[in-house]
């Protein structure tokens, strides 16, 4: 029973922190929301028995990557969101139009619930890939990784190649390289 | 070929070498030397183009993820196609617009890498993982014009709503994992054979995603809306690549993972991929008729081929798979070579792609002319073209499988279509060049090369279309 | 060999259109005239070997190559040449050699390149058609079928400077890309249904299936759609609406293609698809009334058009109609025949006519011209042969042919589509000679309009100098024109004596020809019909009625355009509403356009493009004109936010595709 009040307690946490990252409008407050977000998915996975997923989330996502975000928020000095652009008149901008959205958006999550929901007892295929023990071992983790996912994982390595290449391209100031 | 182990992952790696080559020789460039580092590119689809001819009929598998069926080492040859087009293209607009030659080419590259490990993949990780790798290089080379904020906006556009269509892909991905136990698609297909899961809502929805997830790579309808910006606003010569690379390899994708995988639920999805070709084929060619932008034109009517492709997808015998081969083949050719025209058209301060700066252009023109001619037959499906060929057999499938629904709606579509393909082609020979307009670009030598090439090929494709279906009925025979 | 047939005029479009700006006149027409005598050599050449085969054999099959194989799918791109293409191969071959003889005079004014761009076409034009009656099987047929329209969409918009043009190139192209719709779906449904596309197969597989007498089966909904194919390039009812204006094009396209060749290529799918439809009977009632139905119309509008050209478009529109009405009513060999006197005919009435406008320095409209009898002997004598021919005069071509083709409706025993053709026939005749009483009879009412370039005073000169100024008259065709005009006049006298009925003492020789052709293969060429005592009787009392139709059309024409020109506005004033109707053709134009073309168009812009792309996308476009480059502008941009809008679509495909699934 108390599992499955900490389970709502900090996936409540979670989605509640995300929603405050959309609707906050000063991008540090944002970020800050990010890293709490970050922190109660951490807890899920501990207790989804998987301690290393869990810190290794505190120590990339939380981490690492909530310290550059910080770091480009700052440096852009943007400390609210600049809404002087909005066009109040357009029609797709009108009231119903956006609640439209927003009934789109419970609909689908509506749906994602229901769906999981009505599929008790399924996922026979997962539980027979091993038990909490093995699967919380990061020495089994490993392995898996390094055989089973190997070609994944090294194809990942050219995902992050693309990624940075990308990233010079766009950051570099016009008229430069030609 | 030896037999290794690695032997299904070759193709792969020549382009990674070449992309990784183009790198390293941008960095060690002099500050105005002069290099040929799309000859280095080439180099390396070649490398491809070769090892994939060697593996062929051999059926060769890597880690168990990656499989060089024939089905993947047709869409491979394509692939390299698609890419040493590009690249020839690219070298006329790389030195015009001045954009940065070591990145681009290892982009485009590295896309490619995407693209090829996309139709060679057997695992919906590898899969996602291909994915993103062909959708980042494709972002950035969508903006890489910086000084033009129409391609900036597309860039961005095109990667929020990438993101977002990612989001459904994985949780497709993750739904499925959930009731299977595995991400390989040979084991998620024996896993749904040997159950029936037919009422289990779960799979249906991870059908849902994944199908969400492929329907926005070939932009069909309802989630297209990005495509015409992204088109118009990307750089023509980069249009043509991901509006023939991208489309290909996701449709790679898709029909091996619906037609082997998800094949034991068919029944399913059949009826939604059929609500989705029909909207596609009549939003793509019913606003495609109103456009004033040749590159929008384009854009709208590659949806529209997109809606042809899916009709072979539901169609799903025999015909209609080797059907699919074939006119993705056809069909990247052509727009290639389409988006080629345009590209050695612009300049690099207009884009020129306007429907009236292609006014009078037989005049000042006319090979460019007649070349951009063929192209829009074979993309309106005319006769000796190869996208006639292409057609004729994507619908004789439809009709073959009982599907005649689609078939007319498909041939009036297609019949529509030709009107607005031959508006270029009337502005082209039956109007006088517009006086305020300037005389049109000269274009490069290699430009041209590659444009008389992807004629030959159309042609090819259209008047000896044999010896190629027969290839791609080779290609579906092996697997499902 | 048969290859060749088709291949020189492709050649001939290689060499003009690759390096026709580099050519002189001489070279490139001469080179586009020479592959087309070279291809009727052949053709000829080839037909006397056919003609030299015994009747069962009388096939020439040649594979070129195999187009498509995959699987059990086989189609080859293969030519045939039996009795019914060597009538077509010849008229086409033949006829267009002439045509382009006459072109090369015709189009002189033209500068080089578009010279050579224009005879580019025309061969082009040739070859495609060639490949349309050579193929064995529908999808070569197609490829002639969508070659042709799409090089008479070029030729008729290639005075690309006159707006009309224009239009009615692209009015040609829509309209014919309906009916091809519907002639893709034939094709589709028949191979969907049989497995073949080959005539012969085909024909051997129907020929086994009873006909569908009564009902409305696969074969008379295929044999349907491909008539409404045939209906738009043979320009019938309900798409018969662009030949008129494709008037607007070169007078030798109108002789080429609209009238001696394109136009026919329906009336010969028919032909060649003889057993198929002769097994779907309930469609052959729909193409006879269809037919006499258009034969009629086209004729009533025919009376009182005052373009010259438009006449004959309208006459040609008609003399289609009479064609279908015989293939409606089972009558194949009457419906080829026809079409193969037409050719002559109509070709040399087209060309006469383009000697009279060129003449006159392009006015087309007869209540300009008159009195032309004197300025221009040849193209009168000619032109007056051709009208007797058509109006059906006896011993003449027309005569042979429609009298068969009358004759064979009433046979049938279909008296009231005999009776629409009969008064279709009568207005043809009189119509024919009004048009050539108001253009070479009568007073001059045209004042000799100088060639553009002459001096102001030169003219004004002339234009005292009535009588005398040798410069002021129109001068008669040059020779090249001249020489074809002669040619094609023989022609018309001469063509129907091929087919001289058994009534006559004739052997009916080309009916003879062409049975094999109506059979379905290996079966017994359906063996003549020999007429009985009573029919020769009738066909002999037909006869009579026909002679009398058409010396009656010419007399009406005689009283009211010649003797009492008073009678025809009198006429139009006491029936304003009649006259109005015909005038504007029945006003079927304008009801297309609210209907049809408006709806879709509209459509389109505003609530496809104008609702959709312009408000949803554009709109983006427009606000981020303004933008630079950089971070910034990208959070901006995010806030313009109309990637929302397209968020917000794939949502909406997300919750309807898993709403489907989920809920269905």
């Amino acid at each position: 029973m108390p599992e499955t009040l900490i389970f709502y307690a900090l996936s409540g946490f979670a989605i509640g922190a995300s929603a405050m990252v959309i609707g906050q409008r000063n991008p540090m407050y944002s970020v800050m929301m990010l890293i709490a977000s970050f922190g109660a998915l951490a807890g899920l996975y501990v207790q989804l028995d998987a301690p290393f997923v869990a810190v290794a989330q505190i120590i990339i996502y939380a981490g690492a990557i909530m310290v550059l975000f910080l770091f480009v928020v700052m440096l852009l000095n943007a400390p609210k969101e600049d809404g002087s652009e909005w066009d109040r008149s357009h029609p797709l901008r009108q009231p119903a139009v956006v609640r439209l959205g927003g009934l789109l958006a419970s609909l689908l999550v509506v749906q994602l619930g229901w769906a999981l929901l009505s599929a008790r007892g399924l996922g026979g295929g997962v539980a027979a890939f091993g038990d909490a023990e093995t699967v919380s071992s990061v020495r089994v983790l490993g392995r898996v990784l390094f055989s089973e996912y190997v070609f994944a994982f090294e194809a990942t390595s050219i995902l992050i190649l693309v990624a940075m290449v990308g990233a010079v391209v766009l950051a570099r100031r016009e008229g430069e390289g030609s | 070929m030896m037999d290794t182990p690695f032997n299904a992952v070759v193709p792969m790696l020549c382009v990674v070498f070449a992309a990784l080559a183009v790198m390293m020789a941008e960095a060690f460039r002099g500050r105005d030397e002069q290099m040929a580092l799309g000859g280095l590119g080439i180099v390396g689809l070649v490398g491809a183009a070769v090892s994939s001819m060697l593996l062929w009929n051999r059926n060769a598998s890597s880690f168990g993820v990656i499989v060089a069926d024939n089905f993947g080492l047709f869409v491979t040859m394509t692939l390299v196609i698609v890419g040493v087009l590009t690249i020839m293209f690219s070298s006329v607009v790389v030195r015009r617009d001045g954009l940065p030659a070591g990145e681009y080419y290892a982009l485009v590259l590295f896309a490619v890498v995407g693209m090829i490990m996309m139709a060679t993949a057997n695992d919906l990780l590898v899969i996602f993982i291909a994915l993103e790798i062909l959708s980042l290089a494709v972002y950035v080379l969508t903006g890489i014009r910086r000084d033009d904020p129409r391609a900036t906006e597309a860039a961005f556009k095109y990667f929020l709503l990438g993101a977002f269509s990612s989001a459904f892909f994985l949780y497709g991905i993750a739904f499925t994992y959930g009731v299977s136990g595995s991400t390989r698609l040979d084991r998620i297909g024996a896993f749904l054979a040997a159950q029936s899961m037919s009422d289990s809502p779960l799979i249906l929805v991870a059908i849902g995603m994944l199908l969400v997830g492929f329907a926005f790579k070939i932009s069909a309808v309802p989630f297209h809306m990005w495509t015409p910006d992204a088109y118009e606003g990307a750089p023509a010569v980069v249009t043509g690549f991901m509006s023939t690379g991208v489309k290909a390899a996701a449709f790679a994708a898709f029909t091996r993972v619906f037609l082997s995988a998800f094949e034991p639920f068919s029944v399913d999805w059949a009826p939604m991929i059929w609500i989705l070709a029909v909207a596609t084929m009549i939003l793509g060619t019913v606003v495609g008729v109103a456009q004033t932008n040749v590159k929008r034109m384009l854009a709208y009517s590659s949806i529209a081929h997109g809606g042809y492709l899916l009709v072979g997808l539901i169609a799903a015998n025999d015909v209609g798979k080797a059907a699919i081969l074939f006119y993705l083949l056809a069909y990247a050719v052509t727009n290639v070579a389409a988006f080629g025209v345009i590209a050695l058209l612009g300049t690099r301060d207009a884009a020129n792609d306007e429907l009236r700066d292609f006014s009078g252009l037989w005049h000042g023109r006319p090979a460019l002319a007649a070349l951009m001619t063929v192209c829009l037959l074979s993309l309106g499906g005319l006769p000796p073209t190869a996208g006639f060929i292409g057609k004729w057999y994507i619908f004789s499938a439809a009709v073959s499988a009982g599907y005649y629904g689609l078939a007319i709606i498909g041939v009036l579509t297609s019949v529509v279509s030709v009107f607005f393909y031959l508006r270029v082609v009337v502005m082209m020979y039956m109007e006088e060049r517009d006086p305020g307009l300037a005389a049109p670009a000269h274009v490069g030598g290699v430009g041209m090369v590659a444009l008389v090439a992807s004629i030959v090929v159309i042609f090819y494709l259209g008047v000896l279309p044999t010896r190629v279906l027969d290839l791609a009925a080779e290609s579906i025979s092996t697997i499902f | 060999m048969l290859a060749l047939i088709p291949l020189f005029p492709l050649l001939g479009f290689l060499v003009n259109a690759l390096f026709g700006r580099r050519l002189s006149k001489t070279v490139s027409g001469g080179v586009a005239s020479a592959v087309m005598v070279a291809s009727f050599a052949v053709s000829a050449f080839t037909v006397w070997g056919l003609a030299g085969l015994p009747v069962e054999e009388r096939a020439i099959d040649q594979t070129v190559y195999t187009w498509i194989a995959s699987g059990d799918f086989v189609l080859d791109l293969a030519l045939r040449l039996d009795p019914l293409s060597a009538v077509m191969i010849l008229v086409i071959t033949g006829i267009g050699s002439l045509i382009h003889i006459y072109s090369t005079a015709y189009m002189h004014d033209e500068v080089d390149s578009e010279f050579a761009r224009y005879f580019s076409y025309l061969n082009l034009f040739a070859a495609f058609m060639l490949v349309l009656v050579l193929g064995a099987n529908f999808l070569v047929m197609f490829v002639g079928w969508e070659g042709v329209g799409l090089c008479s969409y070029l030729l008729i918009g290639f005075w690309f400077k006159k707006p009309s043009a224009i239009d009615a190139g692209k009015k040609a192209f829509v309209v014919n890309r309906i009916g091809d719709y519907a002639f893709i779906l034939g094709m589709l449904l028949l191979f969907a249904r049989f497995g073949t596309l080959d005539f012969q197969q085909l024909a051997a597989v129907v020929a086994g299936i009873p006909p569908e007498v009564g009902v409305f089966g696969v074969l008379s909904i295929a044999s349907l759609l491909l008539f409404v194919g045939a209906t738009g390039k043979s320009a019938q009812i309900p798409l018969y609406v662009w030949l008129p204006d494709a008037m607007e094009g070169p007078t030798p396209v109108s002789a080429l293609i609209h009238a001696a060749t394109m136009v026919t290529a329906g009336v010969y799918m028919i032909g060649r698809n003889a057993v198929l439809f002769s097994h779907a009977p309930e469609t052959l009632m729909i193409v006879a009334v269809v037919g006499a139905l258009t034969a009629l119309m086209a004729a009533t509008i025919g009376l009182v058009q005052n373009d010259m050209k438009r006449v004959l478009a309208y006459s040609t529109v008609s003399q289609l109609g009479l064609m279908f009405l015989a293939m409606g009513v089972g009558a194949f060999g009457a419906g080829i025949f026809h079409l193969y006197t037409h050719a002559f005919f109509k070709a040399l009435l087209f060309l006469g006519s383009g000697a009279v406008i060129h003449a006159l320095h392009g006015e087309q409209d007869i209540r300009n011209m008159g009195g032309l009898k004197k300025d221009l002997p040849i193209t009168y004598w000619t032109f007056l042969i051709g009208a007797l021919a058509i109006a059906g005069v006896p011993l003449l071509s027309g005569f042979f042919s429609k009298d068969e083709l009358l004759f064979e409706a009433f046979r049938e025993g279909h008296t009231v589509l005999w009776l629409m053709g009969a008064v279709a026939s009568l207005m043809t005749a009189a119509y024919m000679f009004r048009l050539v009483f108001l253009t070479f009879h009568g007073e001059r009412r045209h004042d000799a309009p100088a060639p553009v370039h002459q001096l102001e005073d030169e003219s004004a000169a002339q234009a005292h100098d009535d009588s005398h100024g040798a410069g002021a008259r129109p001068h008669d065709a040059p020779p090249a024109m001249a020489f074809v005009l002669i040619v094609l006049a023989l022609g018309s006298v001469l063509a129907g004596y091929v087919g001289v009925p058994h009534a006559l003492g004739g052997h009916n020789q080309l009916a003879a020809w062409l049975a094999p052709s109506f059979a379905a293969p290996g079966g017994v060429a359906e063996g003549l019909h020999v007429l009985s005592e009573g029919e020769a009787a009738l066909e002999f009392t037909l006869m009579g009625v026909s002679t009398a139709i058409a010396l009656g059309g010419i007399a009406i024409a005689v009283l009211i355009w010649l003797r009492r020109p008073q009678i025809a506005a009198s006429m139009a004033e006491r029936y304003p509403v009649v006259h109005r109707w015909l005038l504007n053709k029945y006003y079927v134009d304008e009801a297309y356009d609210a209907t049809v073309v408006q709806p879709i168009r509209v459509g389109s812009e505003r609530a496809l493009w104008r609702g959709f792309d312009v408000r949803v996308i554009d709109g983006a476009v427009n606000g981020v004109g303004a933008i630079v480059a950089g971070s910034a502008n990208i959070l901006r941009l995010l806030q313009t936010g109309m990637v929302r809008t397209y968020a917000g679509s794939m949502l909406i495909g997300v919750v309807f595709i898993l709403g489907y699934y989920l809920w269905r």
